[in-house]
């Protein structure tokens, strides 16, 4: 447990005395706001059937393609690169551990962001309580929804960082490498939903074998609209974590790999 | 009773093997290192220095062969070996950002330090190292390469390690800042049991007990520098400076060493003295009597006498030649 807390430590310290890491959140955090801010003026227009509180978890969720690399690229592809990951890897700490410890660490600051950003309709609620009330910003449940769902996914985008970091000594590529890992893994969550919506129109055979498989994976899309009611679906939860698990794992293989 | 058990090595290596892909980085090697000890690892480039150090400091796998630290097999304890290893890799490799202070208490914690004792050997190890007071508060992107140096032995040298490596010490460092990782290195020797790899084979000499020279996978000498010497260099050579006649100085040679060859004759000083060297089969032994008979020949008027001891650059070359040889022949 120690040495998982030592690197986690020292991981966060490195995140926060990191120019690129501010940078990425101020941007982000600052393009949400307005965004949100926009998307609350133009509510009462819009067919929008999902609470005002779910837009910010969409915006955090399509915005970690570009926000989770800033936080990932550096964990372990500038040591790497600068060769101290070869010292790290001569104490008796074993690499699984440090896996753990960078992937905690840069998923620890996603949820930071998020809180941050979640900041955004706290405020509004203090400065203007009846509206706020209205727009769904005192239920608790879709508090709890939202930021269950940004949990999990936050976990699985980060471990996929995470993993591109391990597969490079480029900064830059990692973070290539993880903008499109996680852009592809949101292409295939589209997919599936338009998949299942096609099939529901027009069943098709071996749909069924897919659905059993792959879409408790992929149909994150869907789950959306659950989790930000306040709906929790548990088999999500568990899909993600074992997703999570299993790229961590790929990760720690591919340390493993590297010097041996 | 009286027990014969000896210390064990700190370092055990038996036909240790190592493959890239179709290249045999390590064909076989065999050495050890007791307790104490400072063992240079000489070899020119692509001889396997690296690649055993990795293995020893339980980086990389070798293919077969075993390799133990302590008494500690590397393939079965890996993490056990790591406790007792401090490693300096070749270019020391610094994280810029980090103070010299942050970076020594993230590496004890790693190391597993705590408490009171984190913070007694890391003021041992600045200490030793001598980066105490400003040094410690400055950000290691801000040292000097020499400093840097100090804070890559200091970090190996925290755990309070059994053997240290150390790949590369003093590559790109001033003869003032070598002097100060050789007189550190001094301090703790009989302690600390150092392993270093180098190619300036001066600071080797200077520092090291034993040499291992390496060349194409294959340990080709190893020993003392009085045990190369002897395997390596067959002739001893001798200097005198004398104003006597050449000739008779080479009859009075050769009543006692009939092998002796003039191999140089030169003018030293416009007072007629001449420096002459010469050569012998018969070692050092024979180089003294010579010299003792000399002396008391008082018209033979030697001033100076010399024996010359090859360097280790000579032992280092000839045994790699020779291993270079014997694989074009082959």
């Amino acid at each position: 447990m120690r040495p998982f807390i030592v690197i986690f430590k020292h991981e966060i310290f490195c995140l926060f005395i990191s120019s690129s890491t501010y940078i990425a959140s101020f941007y982000f955090l600052t393009l949400l706001g307005v965004g949100f801010h926009f998307f609350l003026q133009s509510f009462a227009y819009t067919d929008w059937i999902l609470p005002p509180l779910s837009s910010l978890a969409i915006g955090l969720f399509f915005g970690a393609p570009a926000l989770v690399p800033f936080l990932t690229m550096r964990s372990f592809a500038e040591e790497r690169k600068l060769g101290t990951l070869e010292t790290l890897l001569t104490t008796p700490i074993a690499p699984e551990i440090l896996v753990l410890g960078k992937w905690s660490a840069c998923f620890f600051f996603f949820i930071k962001i998020c809180v941050l950003a979640f900041i955004y309709p706290i405020i509004l609620l203090f400065l203007y309580p009846e509206q706020g009330f209205n727009l769904g910003f005192t239920s608790i449940h879709y508090w709890i929804g939202c930021g269950l769902y940004l949990l999990i996914y936050g976990a699985s985008f980060t471990a996929i960082g995470v993993f591109a970091s391990i597969m490079t000594k480029n900064q830059m590529v990692a973070g290539m490498l993880s903008f499109t890992l996680i852009t592809l893994y949101i292409s295939l969550m589209a997919l599936s939903t338009s998949a299942k919506k096609a099939n529901d129109e027009n069943p098709k055979a071996g749909y069924d074998f897919f659905e059993q498989s792959l879409a408790p994976f992929t149909n994150g899309f869907d789950k959306l609209e659950q989790f930000s009611v306040g709906f929790i679906n548990l088999s999500t939860i568990f899909h993600q974590i074992i997703f999570t698990i299993f790229i961590l794992i790929l990760s720690s293989v591919q340390l493993n790999r590297l010097n041996k | 009773m009286k027990s014969d058990i000896k210390p064990l090595p700190i370092v055990e290596v038996l036909n240790l093997k190592k493959k890239y892909g179709n290249i045999k980085a390590l064909k076989g090697i065999s050495f050890s290192i007791g307790k104490g000890e400072i063992v240079g690892f000489l070899g020119p480039n692509g001889a396997g220095k690296s690649t055993t150090l990795r293995i020893l400091s339980g980086l990389i796998n070798a293919d077969s062969g075993e390799a133990k630290v302590c008494g500690i097999d590397l393939a079965e304890e890996e993490g056990l070996v790591k406790q007792h290893i401090g490693y300096l890799p070749e270019n020391n490799p610094l994280p810029e950002d980090l103070r010299v202070i942050e970076y020594l208490n993230f590496r004890s914690q790693l190391k597993g330090l705590q408490g009171s004792r984190l913070k007694e050997r890391t003021k041992v190890v600045l200490e030793i190292c001598d980066l105490e007071r400003k040094v410690s508060e400055r950000k290691i992107g801000n040292l000097s390469k020499g400093f840097k140096q100090r804070v890559g032995i200091a970090d190996a040298l925290l755990a309070e390690p059994r053997l240290v490596i150390l790949d590369e010490p003093t590559i790109g460092l001033d003869p003032h800042q070598s002097a100060i990782t050789r007189k550190m290195m001094e301090r703790l020797r009989g302690e600390i049991t150092f392993l270093i790899s180098s190619h300036i084979l001066s600071e080797v000499e200077a520092c090291c007990d034993r040499m291992v020279i390496l060349s194409h996978g294959q340990i080709v000498a190893e020993g003392t520098l009085q045990d190369l010497q002897r395997t390596f260099v067959d002739k001893t050579i001798f200097e005198i400076v004398t104003k006597g006649n050449k000739i008779e100085i080479q009859k009075q040679i050769r009543k006692i060493d009939v092998t002796c060859e003039l191999i140089l004759d030169d003018l030293v000083d416009i007072t007629g003295k001449r420096r002459f060297a010469f050569s012998t089969l018969n070692g050092e032994k024979s180089a003294e009597k010579i010299i003792r008979h000399l002396f008391t020949a008082k018209e033979l008027k030697v001033s100076e006498f010399h024996i010359s001891r090859p360097d280790l650059e000579t032992i280092f070359l000839r045994a790699t030649k020779k291993n270079w040889e014997e694989k074009t022949i082959l």
